[in-house]
């Protein structure tokens, strides 16, 4: 199998705690797979560790071929993998379309200098990424708001704009930390079906944590079932369901 | 008294705080990165300046060239003081960073109070008068443009982003250390400058003037200007470059009691307009067309 991210017995320690414990994971290209557990299992941690905001205690993370443990956030973003936070980050005192250009800046090639003289360079990158821009808000159905800030926003558009300033990055591997949290039934159906849209046009692969279980199970094709730290099942949604360590763990805790 | 010869040597000043306050505001009302060490850069610049003007100047040289290697060699000397000092200093987060710059700040008042070829306590004499009006607010331009160049590239929006949001910055693939290493490079060495310019307007330069009740001068333009806002920063810059002359109308009395003036004042602001006159907006003729950025009225 071709795999594009890995992660090989993950583990992360905050003094006593053991947040993680011996997390592996193996995501090929197109895949769309779930984390999912009760609150405080380790499934944000897991996703600090795999983009380098956390340095995981013990294991390894590799993307598209490399060993990126030790590398730090801006250099693994940079090597494809872009993510969005469960308490949503955007750059709130800047505009809609300022946040999705901060997301080509990496790729951007004109220097300092092209900017403060204005050079031709400058204005025909500048051009291309506001093109590019305005292609995903319109996606996104973002495309009226733009000048908008991002804090002025409604809730289920903010954590729209971020997945489309993620998937500015133009990322291999895209990793949604609770995109439906907050959001309205309506929203979270519309989200589903974007979220299979996104994976089908772009090609890329996504893990996504979720407490919405109906948007799980409607959109993943393997899950990943973290309680306490520890990996307690992984498998499609018919076998989570019917798993007796699942229910008892975490769906039977719900209901 | 002659209006000119009294106000000209304030609009120098305050051509002079303007570039400092400009510089500063990159750093902390840009950047986000809280730093009280400017007057150290802005003195790094003078007392290079002033060495040129003094001991290095070929003389067959015209003045504005001199001015202008003066100007080159202490935007230089203060970009270097900057890196030396923001590389360790810029991991240190808010108020660690502050009290990080402070020392800077105050380290290097005292290596020119005990260099003796500088002067020392006695203060550095005898600098070359090659600055005035013109060629301060022809840098006052050159750095409003360059700057505003900046902020609306690739690279001014990086620098923004660590303000907003570091962790988020980063996630998006900005390497934070470079843009905030960056954006203090570019504040020191515009401080450099204007204390280049400054010394050579003075042509007499103590270390006193570059104490750190400086910073905290500067750092006061910038509040009270609206910190992240350039209209602000000048308007800041002169607003308290004239307002001790104005105090000194009222007398003796009130102008000795002028620190206690501008902490009436900030307190005043905060409560308010604690986000500074201009808060984070430019003056800009588009505004009386405005877009909509869905904010309430
Ligand atoms: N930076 C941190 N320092 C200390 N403890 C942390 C830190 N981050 C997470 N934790 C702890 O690790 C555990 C897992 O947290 P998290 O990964 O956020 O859970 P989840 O996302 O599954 O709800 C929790 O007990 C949490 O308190
Ligand atoms: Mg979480």
């Amino acid at each position: 199998m071709n795999v594009v991210l890995k992660a090989d017995a993950l583990t992360m320690r905050f003094g006593g705690l053991l947040a993680v414990d011996k997390f592996s994971m193996e995501v090929a290209p197109t895949d769309l797979l779930g984390v999912i557990g009760p609150n405080g299992a380790g499934k944000t941690t897991v996703f600090n560790m795999l983009t380098g905001m956390y340095i995981p205690t013990e294991g390894r993370v590799s993307l598209l071929n490399e060993d990126v443990t030790d590398l730090s956030p801006h250099q693994i973003t940079q090597r494809g993998m872009s993510r969005t936070f469960q308490n949503i980050r955007l750059f709130k005192d800047l505009t809609v379309l300022d946040n999705i250009r901060l997301a080509g800046h990496f790729r951007l090639k004109y220097r300092l200098l092209n900017s403060i003289l204005r050079t031709k360079a400058f204005k025909q990158e500048e051009e291309n990424l506001i093109t590019e821009a305005r292609e995903l808000l319109k996606i996104f159905s973002l495309e009226k708001k733009e000048t908008f800030l991002a804090r002025n926003l409604p809730y289920g558009e903010q954590r729209r704009l971020e997945i489309a300033r993620a998937l500015a990055i133009h990322p291999k591997v895209l990793l949604l930390d609770e995109p439906a949290a907050g959001m309205n039934p309506n929203e979270t159906k519309e989200l589903t079906a974007l979220i299979r849209w996104v994976r089908d046009h772009f090609q890329i692969a996504i893990v996504l944590i979720e407490h919405d279980m109906a948007l799980v199970m409607n959109v993943c094709e393997r899950i990943y079932v973290l309680d306490h730290g520890v990996e307690i099942a992984r498998g499609t949604p018919a076998q989570i369901q019917s798993n007796p360590a699942v229910i008892e763990a975490y769906l039977g805790a719900s209901t | 008294m002659n209006l000119v010869s009294y106000l000209g040597p304030l609009l120098q000043n305050a051509g002079v705080f303007i570039i400092l306050a400009l510089g500063l505001n990159l750093i902390n009302g840009i950047a986000g990165q809280f730093s009280l060490g400017h007057a150290g850069f802005w003195a790094v610049g003078a007392y290079v300046g002033a060495s040129y003007g003094v001991f290095f100047a070929p003389a067959f040289l015209p003045d504005f060239v001199n001015l202008l290697i003066s100007n080159v060699l202490a935007i230089i000397a203060a970009s270097i003081a900057g890196i030396l000092v923001g590389v360790p200093c810029l991991r240190l987060r808010g108020d660690y960073l502050a009290i990080a710059t402070l020392g800077f700040g105050e380290i290097i008042r005292i290596i020119i109070n005990n260099l003796d070829v500088v002067g020392g306590p006695r203060g550095f004499t005898n600098i070359p008068h090659w600055s005035n009006l013109f060629w301060i607010y022809l840098w006052v331009v050159i750095c409003v443009v360059m700057l505003a160049n900046l902020l609306r590239g690739t690279h001014g929006r990086a620098i923004i982003s660590i303000r907003e949001d570091e962790i988020a910055a980063a996630a998006m693939g900005v390497n934070t250390t470079k843009y905030k290493t960056l954006a203090f490079v570019i504040g020191a060495g515009m401080a450099g400058l204007a204390g280049s310019l400054f010394a050579h307007a003075q042509q007499f330069i103590h270390p006193s003037s570059f104490s750190f009740m400086w910073s905290v001068i500067i750092l006061l333009m910038i509040i009270l200007g609206g910190m992240g806002s350039m209209t602000g920063a000048i308007v800041g810059a002169v607003f308290l470059t004239f307002l001790p002359e104005f105090l000194r109308l009222f007398g003796e009395t009130v102008s000795e009691w002028r620190m206690v003036i501008y902490s009436l004042l900030l307190i005043f602001l905060m409560l308010l307009r604690p986000q500074g006159i201009f808060g984070k907006h430019e003056f800009n003729l588009k505004r009386l067309w405005p877009v909509k950025t869905g904010d309430a009225k």
